[in-house]
């Protein structure tokens, strides 16, 4: 006998979909309609059957695997626990009171991807608008550096390009898509306006706006652009209704990075002199945006925080994973539904294969070949519910589709937690 | 070991500070400064309190400490790993022998610190006063701002003898920086004022949303940004009077390139504009 699920939250990417329906039969999850390949293939492939924590490789009971865990972070003199752009708030939040209790270093998967957001968040503040309005009201959409066609694929159906909403009844027909990049993508196709940059000029490009915005006269080409697209650029900005500038990893992660993002926040708000303009961080893992919310309203910033000496310490370069594990200044790691492995550095990767870590996730990753302990925990969105935050910061809660039979993430620190005080 | 005391020719004997294991743990070491040391006893300075990772140990577990009270301290060992050292220090002196990690004087007042390797990080960030010597080279950030704050170093002298990373000198207000070697991008970004010297080459974005102040560009230059405007040619007074004072402390300022013209450009126009970067020109 199936069941079908209306109105699920796919927690795959910052965009939180909550309009899946999933069809579940005998604890499997046949179909999930109205999801993208990506939330497809979360949904799909996940199989929630109870599987035991592994310690050295070898299967174990929950406790002796807890306490293998709490013992590997009690000895441990600088502690890392990284990862939690993929759990719920709910056990984020639990991950920083670890931290706290340690004396860790705690950081998300936004060190490396949206972390120079928040650094230029800081430089010039910014002004800040839901999806929701987005859809209802934007008749200027501007992609910077980013690929939401591949990326976030619902993005433009669902809040952008293609929705149609209270001001936008025609959608598309609407709206003005301009795409600005270093190469044509295939969000760069479904275009009006197509700008095509030279690599690592986002921040010339970028102050070359706001200089003309501000009524300074630049009459040389900038980035590969002649000065009359970069104006003609301008003039649509002055002039629309409502704007926003969205912006991915093409300014985050290349030349200039907190700089660039600074000057779109710069830029969006200094827009508003003429009209209503914004700029939003399209935030990847679903519950990215949540580990920022979480680690800031428990200690006071985002991510690259450290407990070492009873209070927290932010450090950008300092604390960020990347760093600390290149520069070998950690000696175990708690990663929670993430892969680093995957993801960092070879040198950053190399020493963390060489520390004692505890992998804590709902599916076997490139992380798994390299952890100590791991603890195999239910995928909050399919067998557990939470909260996830949107790349808007608007809190969505994630609803599950079985009864779980795994422990989740918050369950798994809370136990931690109490290992560790003994 | 004696060092000569700033007020002339006296000598102290200072105190020496060895790292006793090589780790790759990361030290918070901000007691390792004069202000403690002065008026305490070597048992004393050995348990002032430092961090090793995340346990509170004392000073003495973690370095030898030898010598007798004096504000003249000298740190040996291999500190890569080693922050803080010199932390908003107000007076004496600190001789670093080897390379060194992050937060190396940050904050400081008064007194000299004088690195003999290379330093990690945020050397020198949110400097009040004083002088930083770096001989070898320095991380990114030097004398910047912490992330969220508007104001970085206010007073205060910072001179590299080697390279420098990125956002040297970003959002400074008043001081003083040289750098002999070549810079990483962004130099003086969102500088509200005070003077970056860059002997070497001058890295990408310099004076990047510039209020004030000046960069002054003895060597070769990246294309400035399209924010920056080409004003005149002129041979600032000025830079003869710093350099002047540079060769003073006996740095290698080469005197000709000093004398010569420079290319005026200002700005940045989306800030205040009223900033500056001079480019060496020519020597007629």
């Amino acid at each position: 006998m199936s069941a079908v699920f209306e109105n699920v939250t796919c927690k795959f990417c910052g965009c939180l979909c909550d309009d899946i329906a999933v069809e579940v039969e005998d604890r499997r999850i046949l179909k999930a309609k109205r999801a993208c390949p990506n939330g497809l293939g979360m949904f799909l492939n996940y199989d929630p059957t109870l599987q035991s924590p592994l310690v050295e490789g070898k299967e174990v009971e929950w406790d002796e695997a807890v306490s293998a865990a709490a013992d590997i972070l009690s000895r441990a003199d600088s502690p890392l626990i990284y990862g939690l752009s993929s759990t719920s708030s709910e056990a984020q939040r639990k991950a920083v009171e670890l931290a706290d209790r340690l004396g860790a270093i705690i950081d998300s998967t936004s060190s490396v991807c949206h972390f120079p957001t928040t650094l230029g968040f800081q430089m010039v503040g910014g002004a800040a608008c839901t999806l929701g309005e987005v859809k209802a009201r934007a008749d200027l959409l501007i992609f910077w550096g980013c690929n939401p066609m591949e990326a976030h694929m619902r993005h433009f159906t669902r809040y952008s390009a293609n929705a149609k909403g209270f001001l936008t009844p025609n959608g598309r027909r609407d709206r003005t898509v301009v795409v600005v990049d270093v190469r044509p993508t295939k969000t760069a196709k479904t275009a009006d306006r197509f700008l095509q940059i030279e690599p690592g000029t986002d921040y010339e490009v970028l102050t070359s706006l706001r200089a003309l915005i501000k009524g300074k006269d630049i009459n040389e080409p900038v980035g590969g652009l002649p000065s009359e697209q970069i104006k003609e650029l301008v003039q649509m900005m002055k002039t629309c209704r409502y704007g926003v500038a969205f912006f991915g990893m093409g300014l985050t992660m290349t030349a200039g990075r907190g700089y660039n993002v600074a000057e779109i926040f710069a830029l969006g708000a200094e827009l508003n002199q003429y009209t209503r303009f914004f700029a939003m961080p399209m935030r990847g893992h679903g519950n990215v945006a949540g580990a920022d919310q979480v680690i800031t309203w428990l200690s006071g910033y985002p991510a690259a925080v450290s407990f070492a000496r009873g209070y927290p310490q932010f450090g950008p370069g300092e604390f960020t994973s990347v760093d600390v594990l290149a520069r070998r200044e950690t000696d175990a790691a708690l990663i929670i539904a993430s892969d680093p492995m995957a993801h960092f550095p070879r040198k950053a990767a190399e020493h963390l294969e060489r520390i004692p870590a505890i992998l804590m996730a709902p599916v076997t990753n490139c992380s798994s070949q390299v952890a100590n302990v791991i603890l195999p925990t239910a995928c909050y969105g399919i067998d557990a519910p939470g909260t996830a935050y949107r790349m808007d910061n608007v809190p969505i809660r994630l609803r599950s589709v079985m009864q779980k039979v795994r422990p989740t993430d918050e369950e798994m620190l809370m136990r931690i937690m109490e290992a560790v005080k003994q | 070991m004696t060092l000569q005391n700033r007020n002339g020719d006296k000598e102290a004997s200072p105190i020496t500070l060895r790292l006793k294991e090589p780790t790759s743990i990361p030290i918070e070491a901000d007691t390792v400064s004069p202000d403690h040391f002065i008026g305490r006893s070597l048992k004393d300075i050995a348990a002032l309190p430092v961090y090793f990772g995340r346990r509170k140990r004392n000073l003495g577990d973690v370095f030898h400490i030898e010598g007798e009270e004096s504000d003249q301290v000298i740190v040996e060992g291999d500190l890569a790993h080693v922050k803080k050292i010199g932390y908003g220090m107000t007076r004496g002196r600190i001789v670093i022998r080897g390379n060194v990690g992050q937060h190396t004087g940050a904050c400081m007042r008064g007194g000299e610190i004088i690195v003999e390797g290379h330093v990690a990080d945020r050397a020198g960030i949110h400097m009040e006063g004083g002088r930083l010597w770096i001989k070898g080279n320095a991380g990114h950030l030097l004398g910047a701002a912490y992330p969220g704050e508007r104001r970085g170093v206010n007073r205060g002298v910072i001179i590299v003898e080697g390279n420098v990373g990125s956002e040297t000198g970003a959002f400074m207000r008043r001081g003083l920086i040289v750098v002999m070697g070549d810079t990483g991008e962004f130099v003086g970004a969102r500088m509200i004022a005070g003077s970056v010297f860059v002997f070497g080459h001058l890295g990408k974005r310099a004076g990047a949303g510039m209020k004030r102040g000046s960069i002054v560009a003895f060597g070769a230059c990246e294309p400035l940004l399209p924010t920056y405007r080409f004003e005149s040619v002129f041979q600032p007074v000025f830079i003869r009077v710093f350099v002047n004072r540079l060769r003073q402390w006996g740095l290698p300022v080469n005197i000709e390139r000093t004398e010569g013209l420079f290319r005026r450009y200002s700005g940045d126009i989306t800030a205040l504009g009223k900033g500056e970067i001079l480019i060496y020109d020519s020597n007629e």
